[in-house]
């Protein structure tokens, strides 16, 4: 592939990034999913916590800053491929000389970026409303491991679009699957609380790990051997979801161009 | 005037059986068992482990009610709403609006398959707390339990109606209903105990459904009688009823405006 192939897919991604972001912000539903569900979390959790004391402000906001990135991924860029069939741009987009994935994947930057406003929308009403010190111990961990959540829930967004397309009864789960991963992940309590038999589905989701090594670094436990343990298994999982979307996306053209199945649900 | 009410009634029943038929045409078990059975429940066990990390594991049963009660609105809230707004957006709403049929009939047979399977979605919920949250209910007062979560679904279906009329004259329904949704799961008593809020917080919980009615689940669960939770239901009863109200006014306020401007199939 040489340099003029790839700055033209990248420009593919730029633009779909530029264009899924301008979109999503007047989308009623997305701007729901990503500030208005996790701020309501948010205060719903902090109401709740403030019975068990301590210092947990800050552990309210990271984890219904995740909840609105997992909710942001599931249900915005799990359509990402979906909402192109609605319209009927599935066939151009796979005709294009542009590789699908490329566009897909701007997709998913524009919903996982733009998700960081649950986070940054719950920290400043935290903070105006419930007038708490807002402390955080590991400050350069938790902006790493933030980057490194963002590029896996990329990866993730690739997985997720493409399964629904593949496989519409899978998309029929899309409402329940929003809290069973706030629950394995450990959005807002530890996973311990959990009967020990859910917890090799928590340490098999990518959404685990970041919260886990997020939620250490507010608090200054980011050991060495933590980070790189939960950093590593983001790696570990982002390569994964990469590798696994190169087969569905093949398959998803593959029923485009063979089988001409591909806007039928 | 026999004829005119078998008349209505057949109106309240066809309209409460094709408008459930009609919303959920896309639906299958699959889809049925994801929003109405594993949803509700995986919510409902988010907020109970939570609660329970906050006040201990004796607090269970507080959230198990609250979160079972509050399955409710799911059909309440979203499955009224779409039952009254869906007509906007498939086009049938000039139709509707074209027959001679009784308004109120027409408006609140939406609600009524909704209110049966919201029922049915709560008596799921305590299903799953007893099987898998510990939920005692051996003290509880099965037909008082029965009443409670009746009045409840009925009151949170009359917000759900009022707002599907706002649907009407709204293009962001869903942004509504969500919403809605999850401030009910925030100011009704559901997760929190309301008494330790701010009085401007109790009285504005006050004013919406299921407040009251998850307040008499947990007394009945506790061992209070019918007589004892009377007044809450009571109070619950007349809430929905105001609701109901506001969204048959708003309704046919819509049909009036509409007609007049020609603004019926604006989407």
């Amino acid at each position: 592939m040489n340099w003029k192939i790839i700055k033209s897919h990248l420009r593919v991604v730029f633009l779909t990034f530029e264009m899924t972001f301008r979109q999503n912000m007047v989308d009623s539903f997305i701007l729901f999913t990503i500030v208005v569900q996790p701020l309501l979390i948010a205060i719903l959790a902090m109401w709740m916590l403030r019975e068990r004391g301590g210092d947990y402000a800050i552990f309210v906001i990271v984890g219904s800053g995740m909840s609105g990135l997992w909710s942001s991924l599931l249900f915005v860029s799990g359509n990402s491929i979906t909402s192109e069939r609605w319209n009927g741009n599935l066939e151009g987009l796979v005709a294009s000389p542009t590789p699908i994935q490329f566009a897909v994947f701007g997709k998913a930057m524009a919903n996982v970026t733009q998700s960081l406003l649950s986070m940054i929308a719950s920290y400043s009403v935290v903070a105006v409303l419930f007038d708490v010190q807002l402390r955080m111990e590991q400050p350069l961990v938790f902006f790493s491991s933030l980057v490194l959540t963002m590029l896996t829930f990329m990866t993730f967004g690739l997985i997720i679009s493409s399964v629904f397309v593949i496989n519409p009864d899978v998309q029929r789960w899309q409402n329940g699957l929003e809290f069973p991963i706030f629950i394995l992940a450990g959005f807002l309590f530890p996973i311990s609380l959990l009967p020990g038999w859910t917890n090799p589905l928590s340490y098999i989701l990518a959404p685990y790990w970041a919260t886990r090594v997020l939620h250490a670094a507010t608090v200054g436990l980011a050991t060495s051997s933590e980070i790189i343990l939960t950093w590593s298994m983001m790696i570990l999982f982002g390569i994964l979801y990469i590798a696994l979307s190169g087969r569905m996306f093949k398959k998803m053209l593959y029923r485009a161009r063979v089988e001409a199945t591909l806007n039928m649900q | 005037m026999i004829k005119k009410f078998t008349f209505n009634m057949r109106l309240f029943w066809q309209g409460a059986s094709l408008s459930y038929v009609a919303l959920f045409r896309w639906l299958t078990p699959i889809t049925y068992m994801a929003s109405k059975i594993v949803s509700p429940l995986a919510q409902m066990i988010f907020f109970v482990v939570l609660g329970m990390y906050a006040t201990g594991k004796d607090s269970a049963p507080f959230y198990v009610i609250g979160n079972a009660m509050q399955i409710t609105a799911v059909s309440g809230i979203y499955g009224v709403t779409m039952s009254i707004g869906g007509d906007r957006w498939t086009g049938t709403l000039p139709y509707l609006f074209g027959t001679p049929a009784n308004r109120f009939f027409m408006f609140t047979g939406r609600a009524l398959v909704h209110i049966l399977d919201g029922m049915i979605g709560v008596f799921i919920g305590f299903f799953w707390g007893v099987a898998l949250l510990g939920l005692d209910l051996n003290s509880a007062n099965p037909l008082a339990l029965l009443i409670t979560v009746l009045v409840t679904t009925l009151s949170t279906s009359g917000l759900g109606l009022l707002l599907g009329s706002l649907s009407l004259v709204s293009l962001n329904v869903m942004f509504v209903n969500n919403t809605v949704y999850f401030l009910l799961l925030l100011f009704s008593g559901a997760n929190v105990d309301l008494t330790k809020l701010p009085l401007w917080i109790q009285s504005f919980s006050n004013m919406l459904p299921l407040t009251r009615g998850i307040a008499s689940a947990r007394m009945i669960v506790n061992g209070a009688s019918l007589g004892d939770v009377a007044p809450l239901l009571f109070q619950e009863f007349i809430m929905g009823m105001i609701y109901i109200s506001l969204g048959y006014f708003l309704f046919r306020w819509f049909e009036m405006q509409a007609k007049r401007k020609g603004t019926l199939e604006a989407i």
